[in-house]
C-alpha cells in the first residue's frame, strides 16, 4: 500500500476569524440551498454563509465583498464551505476582486464533482444500502436510527472541515481538494457502495415479497426484469417514477376488472 | 383513511420538515424515504408499514442523482402520504395502494420544486440591484424568504398527498385480493428495477462493477440461506 503523503503546508495564517464568526458561517451553510434558483443557483446562499466571515473587513470593502459572495455559484452543498472560507480569506488577504471571482468560478466544477462522487455516489448510497439490508434482516427502526447518526457524523464533519480548510488555504484552496484522506476515502467508497447496494437488492426483494404467493413472486421477477431492461434501454426517456406509475396504473385497471 | 386531527397535523408537520430537508435545510437526510417512512409509521403507530414503504421508495430514489440543477421527483413527503394510505389498508393491498398514492405525490412534489425555483429566480432577478449593493440584511431576507417558500411548498405537497390517501379509501373495498397483489407486485418490481438500474449507472464499469456483482452474489446466498 502506498504511503499517505502529507498535504503541502498552508500559506501563512491571516488573523484567525473569531470562533463565533466561523460557527455562524457553518450554521448558515446548512441552509446554503435555501433560495435555490436558476439565475444564481446557490449564489445567494453562499453570500449569506460568507457574510459573517466578512464583518471584520473595512467599511469600504465589506459591502462589495458581500455582493461578490452572492454572485452565481454552484457546487456540492457539503463542500461549499471550502469556497466560502477561501473567498472570505482572499477578501481578508486583499486579493483583487477579479481574482476572487476567478477563484469562485474555478471552484464550482471540482467541488461539485468531488462532492458528487464522495457523498451522492459514495457515502449516502453506501449507508442506505447497508440500512436496507439491515432492515431486510429484521433490525427494524434501529437500522434507520443508526443510518441517521452515522451519516450525519460524516456530513457535519465534512462541512466543518471544508469551511476550516477553505479559510486556512485561501486562494490556494485547491491544495485542500487534493488532501490524501479525501482522495483515499473517495476511492474506497465507490466499491464499498457497490458491494453494499449489491447485497441489499436481493435481501430487499426477499423482504418485500415475503407476503406474496408463489405466482405473485413469479410475476414480480418477470415485471422487475422487464422494467430493468426498459430502464437500461430507454433510460434517456424513461425514469423509475414514470415506469412505476405506468405499470401501477395498468395493474390497478386489471385489478379492478379481474375479480 | 380516517385519522385523528392531531395525527394528521403531526404528519403534515413531519412531511414539511422532510420536504425542506431535501434541498433547503439542513440536508441531514430525513428526506430519505427510509427515514421519512419509518417516522411516519411511528407517528401512526405502525412502524413495519413505514419500513416497507420506506424501502420501496428508497429503491426508487436510486434512480436519481441530484447533480447540478437536475429535476427529480420528491419522495420524502410522498413516502409520508404512502405510509398514511397503507396504514388504512390491510396487508399487501396497503403496500400497493400506498405506493400508488406515494408515486403520484412524488410526481407532484417534483413539479412544485421546479415551480419554486422559477419563482425564486424571478425574485432574485428583481432584487439584482439590491444584491449588488451588498446590503447584508436584504441578502438574508431574500434567502430566508426562499426557505419559507420551500416550507410552504412542502406543507402543500404533504397535505395533497394526505388528501389523495383519503380519496384512495374506496379502492380498499373495490379491489379484489388478486388486484391488490398485482398492484403491490407492480410497485415492488419497478422499485427493484429502478434501484438496480440506478446503482448500475453509479458503479459504471471496472472494479466497482465487480464489487457490485460480488455484493449481489452475497445477497442472493444470504437470502437463500435465511429461507
Amino acid at each position: 500500500m502506498a504511503a499517505v503523503k502529507a498535504p503541502p503546508a498552508p500559506p501563512p495564517a491571516a488573523l484567525p476569524p473569531p470562533a463565533r464568526s466561523l460557527a455562524r458561517a457553518l450554521l448558515r451553510l446548512f441552509a446554503v440551498q435555501g433560495s435555490y434558483n436558476y439565475e444564481r443557483l446557490l449564489g445567494v446562499g453562499v453570500g449569506v454563509a460568507e457574510e459573517p466571515l466578512l464583518r471584520d473587513l473595512a467599511d469600504g470593502k465589506y459591502r462589495s465583498a458581500v455582493a461578490r459572495g452572492a454572485h452565481f455559484f454552484n457546487a456540492h452543498p457539503y463542500l461549499i464551505g471550502l469556497a466560502v472560507g477561501a473567498a472570505a480569506r482572499a477578501e481578508h488577504d486583499g486579493a483583487p476582486p477579479d481574482q476572487i471571482e476567478r477563484l469562485r468560478e474555478a471552484l464550482c466544477g471540482p467541488l461539485g464533482s468531488l462532492g458528487d462522487r464522495l457523498v451522492w455516489a459514495g457515502w449516502l448510497p453506501f449507508l442506505s444500502g447497508l440500512t436496507m439490508a439491515a432492515i431486510a434482516l429484521g433490525t427494524g427502526w434501529v437500522a434507520v436510527g443508526t443510518f441517521l447518526v452515522v451519516y450525519n457524523i460524516g456530513h457535519v464533519a465534512l462541512r466543518w472541515w471544508a469551511l476550516r480548510a477553505g479559510w486556512t488555504y485561501g486562494a490556494r484552496v485547491s491544495i485542500a481538494l487534493h488532501h490524501p484522506v479525501l482522495q483515499r476515502t473517495t476511492s474506497l467508497l465507490a466499491p464499498a457502495m457497490g458491494f453494499a447496494v449489491g447485497i441489499a437488492l436481493p435481501l430487499t426483494a426477499s423482504f418485500l415479497s415475503g407476503p406474496f404467493d408463489s405466482w405473485a413472486r413469479t410475476a414480480l421477477a418477470i415485471v422487475a426484469a422487464l422494467s430493468f431492461v426498459a430502464l437500461r434501454w430507454r433510460g434517456d426517456r424513461l425514469n423509475g417514477l414514470r415506469l412505476a406509475l405506468g405499470i401501477s396504473a395498468v395493474a390497478l385497471v386489471i385489478g379492478l376488472i379481474w375479480p | 383513511m380516517n385519522l385523528p386531527i392531531e395525527i394528521l397535523i403531526t404528519l403534515v408537520v413531519w412531511g414539511t420538515l422532510v420536504g425542506v430537508d431535501l434541498v433547503s435545510l439542513p440536508q441531514m437526510m430525513i428526506a430519505r424515504p427510509l427515514v421519512a417512512g419509518t417516522i411516519a409509521g411511528a407517528i401512526l403507530g405502525d412502524i413495519p408499514t413505514g419500513l416497507k414503504l420506506g424501502v420501496v421508495f428508497e429503491l426508487l430514489q436510486y434512480d436519481i442523482l441530484p447533480v447540478g440543477a437536475v429535476r427529480y421527483p420528491e419522495y420524502g413527503p410522498a413516502t409520508v402520504a404512502a405510509v398514511a394510505t397503507a396504514h388504512a389498508a390491510p396487508g399487501v393491498l396497503g403496500l400497493g395502494l400506498g405506493a400508488l398514492v406515494g408515486l403520484v405525490t412524488g410526481l407532484l412534489g417534483g413539479v412544485t420544486i421546479n415551480v419554486l425555483r422559477r419563482v425564486n429566480s424571478r425574485i432574485v432577478h428583481a432584487a439584482a440591484l439590491t444584491l449588488e449593493s451588498g446590503d447584508p440584511r436584504a441578502l438574508v431576507r431574500l434567502h430566508v424568504g426562499g426557505v419559507l417558500r420551500d416550507a410552504f411548498r412542502a406543507a402543500v405537497v404533504t397535505s395533497v398527498g394526505l388528501v389523495l390517501a383519503w380519496l384512495a379509501r374506496p379502492l380498499v373495498h373495490v379491489l379484489s385480493d388478486r388486484g391488490a397483489v398485482l398492484l403491490a407486485v407492480a410497485a415492488v418490481a419497478t422499485a427493484l428495477a429502478a434501484g438496480a438500474a440506478g446503482t448500475l449507472r453509479l458503479v459504471g464499469r471496472g472494479q466497482t462493477l465487480a464489487w457490485f456483482a460480488a455484493g449481489l452474489g452475497a445477497g442472493v446466498v444470504v437470502s437463500i440461506w435465511l429461507r
